[in-house]
């Protein structure tokens, strides 16, 4: 299956400081992928990447095939956006919000109220229609910026930290949102907040001063298992080298700060591996160092990578 | 230019909804209704010269008033991120803002047509002077909205945005004064970039595409630096 997202080394520097360190991964359709890290650590820059707000300062990312500056504006009608705390229009109704962000997107004018109607339905916004945003409560606010970025309908629905600021009652309400719309849309969203992202994301990328640490399969299909290998050798190489083995499914790269070591996370289907692939490592020449079951609790393996940074 | 309408309409009632237009619309027109009629019947001259001068004075301190939050403000409040994730062109943008901030311009300069209706009614005025009157003015207003745009995308802070459209506007208003006092080529280049030099043989009923085209050069600088600003993200 092509990926929708395809981040290939994205760097993005502010002035003199290196916010994003070559950062690749790739977003399957219909994923919901998280982006996990601490303030700082390079997530909002990802997606206002994605989004066309900002350029890479090198690397690529595509979009469903496009590129995201070469294409920006065919890759923007592909997206919808929830920027963090949700900024929004305070004189405007509701109603006029969504209408005029509707006709932005470039919706017919035909088809405008139609798709105002579907999203205000969809986010229950009915009784705040004629309501100006200024007034609105936190949780509303954030519903009108959803209800905006599903106007489109688009393949890629990014959301940045979208539990900020609500009550537990609208974070519940949240995490079923977002995985009522996964499957329809792939989603990238971001948190700071391990716990939110472990009960809304398929998968998520952990990041800490904008390098790329890992990325871990949350929900992997059946009864799939998941390895965790440290190696020796390039790491193109040995990458290729594990997915020929049969039963692999995908491999993910986190490479160690000027060392030829890097850690590969393997997904398997319910064949062992194991054996296979320490056999398949060896004979192709590469240093097999560690291998083990990859920890299943996302806290525990965040931990453990954002330890192993600060020791490198 | 697909979405150059709905861009335009969203900042025509963002100018509208505002109760700032409202009190800049009412300031000028009582400062301008007071100098005309005082001078209509202290002087009893057909001509608005002088009414031309003081409004040009009053663009000077109005106009970066109406511009400090074009994008000062968008940026604050984050709104500028929803847009330009949009679909939509940066030119798109300036030229909405550019617009909209004309229009409010375009209509204080429509309710100031009473003087020359009224100049009309009890005598008879040498008309020239004041069709290229309101030309001048609206060209130094399109000058100033094209200044106060760019800086307004230089920070998210309004009343910086204002304080620096101000001052960009009053330096370039006193900036022949300087040039008196420069040798040869620098007094030429100096009172060349006067605005108030610019502007005065529109006031007195002379018009000289040299002067056309200092306004306009002025009005497409400002618009490219502004995109330019906003793609340079």
């Amino acid at each position: 299956m092509t990926p929708l997202i395809a981040a290939d080394r994205l760097t993005k520097w502010y002035g003199p400081r290196l916010a994003l360190d070559g950062v690749s991964f790739e977003v399957m359709p219909g994923e919901v992928m998280g982006l996990l890290g601490p303030n700082g650590s390079g997530k909002s820059t990802i997606l206002r990447i994605l989004t066309g707000y900002l350029r890479p300062s090198a690397g690529t990312a595509r979009l469903a095939g496009l590129d995201v500056v070469d294409d920006s504006l065919e890759c923007r009608r592909r997206v919808g956006y929830v920027p963090e705390d949700a900024p929004l229009y305070e004189w405007m109704t509701v109603q006029e919000l969504l209408g005029f962000m509707a006709r932005v997107k470039g919706l017919a004018a035909g088809t405008t109220r139609e798709a105002v109607a579907r999203a205000m339905d969809r986010l229950a916004l009915g009784p705040v229609a004629p309501m100006l945003i200024g007034k609105l409560s936190r949780g509303y606010r954030q519903r009108v910026a959803i209800a905006q970025a599903l106007l489109n309908d688009p393949d890629l629905l990014v959301l940045d930290e979208p539990t900020n600021g609500l009550d537990p009652r609208q974070i519940i309400e949240m995490r079923e949102l977002i995985r009522s719309v996964a499957g329809d849309h792939t989603v990238l969203v971001t948190s700071h907040i391990l716990g939110e992202i472990e009960k809304v994301a398929d998968r998520v990328a952990v990041l800490l001063g904008g390098r790329l640490l890992a990325v871990h399969a949350l929900r992997a299909s059946g009864d799939g298992q998941r390895l965790r290998l440290r190696v020796r050798g390039v790491a193109d190489g040995v990458q290729a080298c594990l997915e020929r083995v049969p039963g692999v499914q995908r491999v993910t790269v986190a490479p160690e700060f000027r060392t030829d070591l890097a850690t590969y996370l393997v997904e398997a289907d319910e064949i062992p591996v194991a054996e296979a692939l320490a056999a398949a490592l060896v004979g192709g020449g590469f240093g097999l160092l560690e291998m083990g079951t990859a920890p299943t609790d996302l806290e525990r393996l965040f931990l453990e990578l954002t330890h192993e940074q600060a020791a490198a | 230019m697909r979405n150059f309408g709905t861009l335009l309409l969203k900042e025509e009632k963002a100018i509208f909804s505002s109760p700032i237009a409202y009190a800049i619309v009412s300031v000028f027109l009582l400062l301008m209704g007071y100098t005309f009629t005082s001078f209509l019947f202290l002087n009893r001259r057909g001509d608005l010269v002088h009414i031309f001068f003081q409004a040009a004075m009053l663009f000077l301190l109005i106009v970066p008033v109406v511009t400090m939050r074009l994008l000062a403000e968008e940026r604050r409040a984050g709104t500028l991120e929803l847009l330009l994730t949009a679909p939509v062109r940066e030119i798109e943008i300036v030229l909405a803002k550019f617009v909209a901030s004309m229009t409010l311009l375009t209509v204080m300069l429509l309710l100031s047509v009473t003087y020359p209706v009224v100049l009309g009614i009890y005598g008879e005025p040498d008309w020239g002077p004041i069709y290229s009157g309101f030309l001048g003015l609206l060209l130094l207003g399109g000058a100033l909205v094209s200044i106060g745009l760019v800086v307004s995308g230089l920070t998210s802070n309004q009343i910086v945005a204002a304080v620096i459209a101000l001052g960009a506007g009053i330096l370039l208003w006193v900036i022949d004064t300087l040039g008196h006092l420069l040798p040869d080529p620098w007094d030429t280049i100096l009172t060349s970039l006067s605005i108030v030099a610019h502007f005065t043989p529109f006031a007195t009923g002379a018009l000289f595409l040299s002067d056309l085209g200092f306004f306009l050069t002025i009005v497409l600088a400002g618009l490219l630096l502004s995109v330019r600003s906003l793609a340079r993200r």
